[in-house]
């Protein structure tokens, strides 16, 4: 149909028949209302809820104690145990009212002191013992109250051991000693709203990406549309790329307005690496996502149909790439099939520039193994479309 | 109401399901994919956590020092760096997630009785895994530490090293784990699975077989008919109670079995509550289906609703005693944050009926609530 036309001009013509394409998609996303909102909600509010709902640090664990020597060193080292990582909610007069607290779930620790302690630390004949006892039931507090214990009672203990090593006869700054220098790296307060805003950001861009592209294709495959779109002047790749196209935008606007308008001036997200990078990379990711969301529309007759592939799609794809928890902490097998998952290579991504200050040449493979994913899931839904409708 | 009728429509509800390869896949398929993508995606312990050194002292106590690490299950030994510089580039790349760096003069300082300073770089992109990481080297270096003390100690005084521990470590604290002996996230997460999984697919079929007769037109036989609401009502909920029931027994065995979480409990009360509680979920999801007229709403609207709850309101991630506020008071008003509570209570804690009758009531009230209120909404003609 243009074969008249010279090779510039019909570059001209296909360039702007997309560009009237998207911007008809662009139009027709813009008086969804709902639709409108919700976009707007998953880059804003959503992102403000995100940074105060996941909090990892051990916070006011209930202690109680039972302390059976009544002496000063004890009184010392339960004082030890103070807010925020731990609250003493109570002292009881037997240890089994302790085990009682720990089974209704009113105590997350039980220190229990022997009597006698303190006079066995002074005669320094044997070790004096104290025992806790830690409700596991949820590990990760458990874990960290257990840590933080033992920090606590090694310091105490370290001080005792002083007047222990004079007695034998040696100079306690005489022992060696390895003192672990502690220095966390990229976030150095560990502020859990870094974290919690972009996992959130990454999870949001992933389920827009995927569902709004393939739910537009479908409405236009319900409606009849398409059969007028494909006797149009319009190739197939143009019907399709101005649906990602549009998403690209829509994705680039959303994640500036976030960024800039929200986790910066409100969380002090951190931007350490190159932010027009990181908008280049956001927008191969938005192409690779919409590309799976296409591949997902083209295997639905309705919309009731594609919102079930795509939820089937994005709970294992927002789970398992590795968003909450580190990869390398799951199975092998599953590590490798992850692969497949554009998110995953993302998240490398996005941490990788935004956190860690990370540059094309520290991330080379994510950004190449997420471009042969786009290409081959965009050729992909691009055959199964032209044989459906070819 | 009359029981022919009844099962009637709970007969025609089965052999629908049945013969809908997608929806049968999806009763009895979604279940078990949910269980192994959220078994292996949420609850995954910290552990093979990639680790490099840097040993500027290349002495043969550094290296010993560098085996205790090595050796243990939590980190993965990725090798021995040249510098600074290289574990800089590790860990920005995202490589290794901690860099340990020996200084020099480490032995000989050691060997001299003198304080050393080892530093632990850990990547605090991720902040929970960051916390626990420092733990383990935190964890590993004194008992390194203290091992080195105490054969210091040993040494100079000629003494035994158990005599010599009890002067460096005058205190021995014994640590007990209670309830989850291994503190592993697996066992603590894995049973709270049950509970979201069941909160995200019962009220889905339920909603879905009610909405899809709207959408076929098919409900208008029922309108037509002298089937009567609470015949209808009832007869949906049947086999979708059921199917639930048989997940829910489903869920059990892979936890139980699959991911190996220890269940303490007397297994009579355990499905008895359960029983209760998917009989909540399948209220819920009638009460939905009656508020909305396509299937794709109705999908979305469970979902997003089941997560949530799941995640935000139900103790299963975030513990209640946590939450602040606003969230606490939501957290109440859901089923799901109870039937948490039992399943706590009945894998790790052994507790029964005797300690978790108010749940179980609960369930049974809250369902009596929903179901009146379907019985309210549901009109067997249009509204014009």
């Amino acid at each position: 149909m243009n074969e008249s036309l010279h090779p510039l001009q019909f570059v001209y013509v296909w360039l702007r028949q997309l560009q009237v394409m998207t911007i008809k998609e662009l139009r027709q996303l813009s008086r969804d209302r709902a639709l409108l909102i919700y976009i707007i909600y998953i880059f804003t509010l959503d992102i403000v809820i995100a940074a105060g709902a996941i909090n990892t640090e051990l916070n006011q664990s209930k202690l109680v104690v039972h302390d059976a020597d009544h002496s000063a060193a004890s009184r010392e080292l339960i004082y030890r145990f103070q807010p925020p990582y731990f609250s003493l909610v109570g002292t009881v007069t037997d240890a089994n009212q302790g085990l009682y607290l720990l089974d209704q779930g009113d105590a997350m620790l039980f220190l229990d002191i022997p009597e006698r302690f303190a006079a066995t630390l002074g005669q320094g004949e044997r070790a004096a013992k104290v025992q806790l006892l830690i409700d596991t039931s949820k590990a990760t507090p458990g874990f960290l109250a257990s840590s933080y214990s033992a920090r606590i009672m090694a310091d105490f203990s370290r001080e005792w051991a002083s007047q222990q090593l004079l007695r034998a006869g040696l100079e306690p700054g005489s022992v060696p000693i390895i003192q672990n220098q502690r220095r966390i790296w990229y976030n150095p307060t560990l502020d859990e709203a870094w974290y919690g805003t972009l996992a959130q950001l990454l999870t949001m861009i992933t389920v827009a990406c995927l569902l709004l592209p393939a739910a537009a294709l479908v409405r236009e495959k319900e409606r009849g549309n398409i059969e007028q779109l494909l006797v149009s002047p319009l190739t197939p790749f143009q019907v399709m790329f101005s649906k990602v196209l549009a998403m690209i935008l829509v994705t680039l606007v959303g994640t500036a307005v976030s960024l800039f308008g929200v986790m910066q001036p409100f969380f002090g997200v951190p931007i350490k690496g190159s932010a027009p990078l990181f908008f280049a990379l956001t927008a191969l990711y938005a192409f690779t996502t919409a590309g799976l969301g296409l591949v997902a529309a083209t295997f639905a007759r309705n919309s009731a149909q594609v919102g079930m592939l795509v939820l089937l799609m994005v709970i294992p794809i927002n789970i398992l790439s590795g968003d909450r928890t580190p990869l390398e902490s799951m199975p092998l097998w599953l590590q490798y099939l992850t692969n497949v998952f554009p998110l995953r290579h993302f998240i490398e991504i996005t941490f990788g520039i935004l956190l860690r200050g990370a540059g094309l040449a520290a991330l080379w493979d994510s950004v190449l193994a997420m471009t042969l994913l786009g290409c081959l899931l965009f050729a992909l839904g691009l055959w199964r479309f032209r044989r459906q409708f070819g | 109401m009359n029981l022919k009728r009844l099962l009637a429509v709970a007969y025609k509800e089965w052999r629908e399901i049945l013969r809908d390869r997608i929806f049968f896949l999806l009763a009895f398929g979604l279940p078990i994919v949910l269980m192994l993508v959220f078994g292996y995606g949420i609850t995954p312990d910290v552990e093979n956590v990639p680790l490099a050194f840097v040993d500027y002292d290349h002495s043969a106590l550094s290296r010993d020092y560098a085996q205790h690490y090595i050796e243990s299950r939590y980190f993965n030994f990725k090798g021995y760096l040249h510098s600074l510089q290289e574990a800089d580039g590790l860990l920005t790349g995202g490589k290794i997630r901690v860099a340990i760096v020996i200084p020099e003069h480490f032995q000989e300082d050691l060997m001299a009785g003198r304080a050393v300073a080892i530093q632990t770089l850990v990547d605090g992109a991720n902040t929970g895994p960051a916390r626990i990481i420092q733990g383990y080297a935190d964890g590993i270096n004194s008992a390194a530490s203290g091992e080195l003390q105490m054969s210091y100690i040993a040494r100079h005084l000629g003494i035994s090293l158990e005599r010599a521990q009890t002067i460096i470590q005058p205190i021995k604290l014994e640590v007990r784990y209670l309830y989850n002996q291994e503190v592993r996230i697996l066992w603590d997460v894995a049973p709270s699975l049950i509970m979201f999984i069941l909160l995200l697919t019962a009220p889905m079929l339920t909603a879905l077989s009610v909405v899809r007769e709207k959408e076929t037109g098919a409900i208008y036989n029922i309108y037509a008919s002298t089937i009567s609401g609470a015949e209808f009502l009832a007869g949906k909920l049947l086999p979708n109670i059921l199917i639930s029931f048989i997940n829910a027994v489903i869920l059990w065995l892979m936890v139980t079995f699959y991911f190996g979480a220890p269940f303490k409990g007397n297994l009579l009360f355990f499905f008895f509550a359960t029983l209760f509680y998917v009989i909540c979920n399948s209220s819920m999801g009638l009460l939905i289906s009656l508020m909305v007229r396509t299937q794709i709403a109705a999908l979305m609207i469970t979902v997003v609703l089941g997560f949530i709850i799941g995640i935000q309101f139900s103790g299963m991630l975030t513990p209640i005693a946590a939450l602040t506020g606003s969230n606490y008071v939501i957290a109440h008003l859901f089923p799901a944050m109870y039937y948490n509570t039992v399943i706590q209570g009945a894998f790790l804690k052994n507790l029964g009926l005797a300690a978790l009758w108010p749940e179980v009531t609960l369930f049974v009230a809250y369902s009596a609530g929903l179901l009146g209120a379907c019985y309210f909404l549901f009109h067997k003609r249009t509204r014009t």
